[in-house]
């Protein structure tokens, strides 16, 4: 068995001691979960492993032998591989030719062997039980699942180096759908029986438990504690990454809470993958959009909002029809959260005021049109606040914060207008489990103060711990509403696949 | 460390005026020598703030210098058939404005690449520009004297060895649109706006920022301010030809980017932009001053924004992760 060692690792950053005395052991042919929450020093430990820092102490040893730090050949060299959560394809290039891009192409007569490439390729492949995949196809007519699966056979083809043996996967699911994460697990259990190991790194406890062999926990740059999975539980790997005792994720519902009037109201809506939905949400009301990924979950909210524009149907919000823009939608207290906080959510390079105030400029500004840049900053930081945003300044740049901090920051921006219906889309997707919690009282909270909720997202104990009614999407159709009191997440899942025979008639 | 990466460009700058200062004791540091150097740069002050209003959404308007030729032309054109001086300037500023809202529909509605849509337009100008003027240089008694003068004149400052310096009208000019430009970029919820389009666009849409007629309209601006420098050069030559205002356009670019290494994050900003085109402007008067051959000039001023830029972009992201 080779085993390769983190011993005594120690890392400050100015001020900040992100690594103390870090000691971690990954053999073959386990999988090793890495948890703790945003700022807990899983990136710093996953960089010096890579090479890519330097550690101010401690030592990399493989079986025994000390690695040069801060050398990410040596480290290559030693049989390690990086799976990260980005995928770095190069779409309009085959698949054979994007798992040969940190490898040297086969050629003959000087120029490329394409017949022995796309061999190499096809037998990477068919290791991992993926001989499905066209190894000449484009790389852009896979899904993001496919797409991680190749690379990670892509470290199959040989080059000359030691056999690798160690993977460590940096959230490799925080794209996929759960579809797709299903057939990384296979690949990752043909991975472990062909003597390999992983370091597993994840926020989502359902596949860490589902996986691991070990759980390691960090906390504030310490590791609180390594044990093999049959010694822990979530409540207390919870614990450990929190520091705190989290008996109920999910806040309580306020019982004394009856939900108010009809405040968003969408009647026979189609609009791109959204063949058609009728639901209406009351004041106060949490209600929830489920399904399976491709069902239109997340497209009946952005239709909602006017991002995509809508073939027919009406949405109206406090009985008023809302035209088909986002521009719109705001103007009638229609705030949206997207899905993908970086590239549909913030402007990363600019400051947590800015982002916070953008849908509402007009409406802080003098005339709608000179700017008040006070007022802004004041509505910036009563809004952190708000939202327990943590933030040297409200004119910190968003690309600094953690994931779940940035999320704060969306929250701000649609509360920063009173909104009277609020649209989430998968709020909590790549946060931590204590920011969740936050989000999750946050969520609560604004629903108190008689805000409409709609809320779409694919984390069942989510959906239904958090939603008074859940409404199903399938195969593009709001098909039925479920109260959620009750509901286990097998039987939600059940009206997930559930197919109706009048719908099969239609 | 972060001092020279925050503002090493400054410094930079400084170091240049210092040169030129030692280099040439007599003439440089005069009032009169920078009065010069204003008249000389305002033309491209003008092009190049209005080009950051583009910029800033992370577009490029190729068309400006070439809308600069055609203005020049079609004001001098209708000079030349007895149109007074403001029904020309004004007609002159239309086609500005028209041309720039041409490149806003085919950027924003239409969606092609402004890389692309204003390098078209950039040869059409040209071609309407030549055609107008049937490849001619207009100048002499076609031109108004009245607008010759308007570039010569302005309010009086100082006199000096009997003779008065002026605070030329182009400078003038060209510090009114500066300060346009600045209340709109950076006082506006409109320029607020733009930044949000060059910030993320897909994020700014659906924050609600109607992305669509803002680009449009930033590039109408853009063809405006072309327009307007395009008559400034004219009334400065006293003359018009197809060809005048071609240059103008990669050294305003060249001025934006030099502005971006000043500003912290790295944003086109106006101030920023303007200070960009001082250097332009004392390094070719320094340089002249000189009698630095003009070939090598211009080799001399592509190195100086190859290495500005260019350290710049070092500083922001270092070495580490190429």
């Amino acid at each position: 068995m080779t085993q390769f060692d983190l011993s005594h690792i120690g890392r400050r950053f100015g001020a900040v001691q992100a690594l103390d005395d870090v000691s971690l052991t990954l053999g073959s042919g386990e999988v090793h979960a890495l948890m703790g929450e945003n700022g807990a020093g899983k990136s710093t430990l996953i960089r010096i492993l890579a090479g890519l820092d330097r550690p101010d102490n401690g030592r990399l040893l493989l079986d025994g032998t000390e690695l040069p730090p801060a050398n990410p050949a040596s480290v290559r060299a030693a049989g390690l591989r990086f799976i990260h959560q980005e995928l770095h394809a190069v779409p309009g290039l085959s698949i054979a030719e994007n798992m040969h891009l940190d490898h040297p192409y086969p050629r003959r007569l000087g120029l490329v062997d394409w017949r022995a490439l796309n061999t190499a390729a096809a037998q990477a492949l068919g290791r991992l039980g993926l001989g499905r995949l066209d190894p000449a196809r484009p790389m852009s007519d896979l899904g993001p699942g496919d797409q991680m699966l190749v690379r990670i056979a892509a470290t199959l083809i040989g080059d000359g180096l030691r056999a690798p043996w160690l993977y460590v996967m940096d959230e490799p699911t925080a794209a996929l759908t759960s579809e797709e994460s299903e057939r990384l697990f296979d690949v990752i259990g043909d991975l472990i029986r062909q003597g390999a190991g992983i370091l597993y790194v994840s926020h989502r406890m359902p596949e860490v438990l589902q996986l691991a062999d070990r759980v390691t926990v960090l906390r504030d740059g310490r590791r609180v504690s390594t044990r093999p999975l049959s010694e822990t539980s979530q409540q207390t790997i919870i614990e450990e990454m929190t520091g705190r005792d989290i008996s109920g994720l999910f806040p309580d519902r306020q019982m004394d809470q009856t939900p108010g009037p009809e405040v968003l109201c969408v009647a026979g809506l189609r609009a791109g993958r959204v063949v058609s939905a009728d639901l209406s949400v009351r004041a106060g009301e949490i209600m929830g959009v489920a399904g399976v990924a491709g069902s239109g979950r997340g497209t009946l909210l952005q239709a909602i909002v006017g991002a995509i524009p809508a073939e027919a149907g009406t949405v109206t919000a406090d009985a008023v029809p809302v035209g088909g823009s986002p521009a719109e939608a705001w103007r009638h207290g229609i705030a949206y959260v997207p899905r993908e906080r970086r590239s549909q959510g913030l402007m990363l390079g600019r400051s947590i005021s800015e982002n916070v105030v953008l849908p509402h400029l007009g409406a802080l500004a003098r005339a709608r049109l000179f700017l008040n840049h006070g007022r802004q900053r004041r509505l910036a930081r009563e809004l952190g606040q708000a939202v327990t945003l943590k933030a040297a300044s409200v004119d910190q740049s968003c690309r600094e914060l953690s994931g779940g901090n940035q999320q704060k920051v969306l929250f701000a921006r649609a509360l920063a207008g009173n909104p009277r219906v609020l649209l989430l889309d998968e709020p909590t997707r790549g946060i931590d489990i204590g920011a969740r919690f936050e989000i999750y009282r946050l969520i609560r909270r604004l629903s108190a103060q008689g805000i409409a909720i709609l809320m779409a997202s694919s984390d069942l104990p989510e959906i239904i711990g958090l939603c008074d009614r859940i409404a199903v999407m399938r195969d593009g159709r709001l098909a039925e509403t479920l109260d959620a009191e009750g509901l286990s997440e097998a039987a939600l899942l059940a009206r997930f696949y559930h197919v109706d025979k009048t719908e099969q008639v239609a | 460390m972060w001092l020279i990466r925050r503002f090493g460009g400054l410094f930079g700058m400084i170091a240049v005026v210092v040169f030129f200062a030692a280099s040439l004791p007599e003439t440089f540091l005069t009032l009169r020598n920078w009065l010069n150097i204003g008249q000389q740069i305002s033309m491209l002050a003008v092009i190049a703030a209005t080009m950051t209003v583009v910029m800033v959404m992370g577009d490029f308007d190729l068309s400006v210098g070439s809308m600069a030729s055609l203005s020049g032309i079609v004001a001098a054109t209708l000079f030349v058939q007895d149109w007074s001086i403001p029904a020309a300037v004004a007609a002159a500023l239309a086609v500005g404005l028209a041309g720039g809202l041409f490149n806003g529909i085919i950027v924003s509605i239409v969606g092609i690449l402004p890389f692309v849509g204003t390098l078209a337009t950039l040869t059409v100008f040209s071609g309407l520009a030549f055609l107008i003027s049937d490849g001619r240089t207009i100048f002499g008694r076609d031109i108004p004297a009245a607008f010759g003068d308007f570039a010569r004149g302005g309010p009086p400052l100082a006199g000096v060895d009997d003779r008065v310096l002026v605070l030329p009208n182009l400078v003038i000019v060209a510090a009114l649109v500066v300060l346009v430009v600045w209340v709109v970029l950076e006082q506006t919820t409109y320029g607020r706006r733009l930044y949000a389009i060059g910030g993320n666009r897909e994020a700014a849409r659906l924050a609600g920022v109607p992305v669509r007629p803002l680009r449009l309209t930033a590039f109408a601006f853009t063809g405006v301010g072309a327009a307007l420098a395009g008559l400034m050069y004219a009334s400065r030559v006293a003359s018009a030809n197809p060809t005048q205002g071609d240059g103008l356009m990669l050294t305003a670019i060249a001025a934006v980017f030099l502005g971006m290494t000043l500003t912290r994050d790295g944003q086109p900003r106006v101030l920023a932009t303007l200070a960009g085109v001082v250097v332009l402007g004392v390094l070719d008067n320094g340089l002249t001053q000189m009698r630095v051959d003009s070939y090598v000039r211009e080799v001399l001023v592509g190195t100086i924004i190859l290495i500005a830029v260019g350290l710049s972009a070092l500083g922001r992201d270092g070495l580490v992760r190429r």
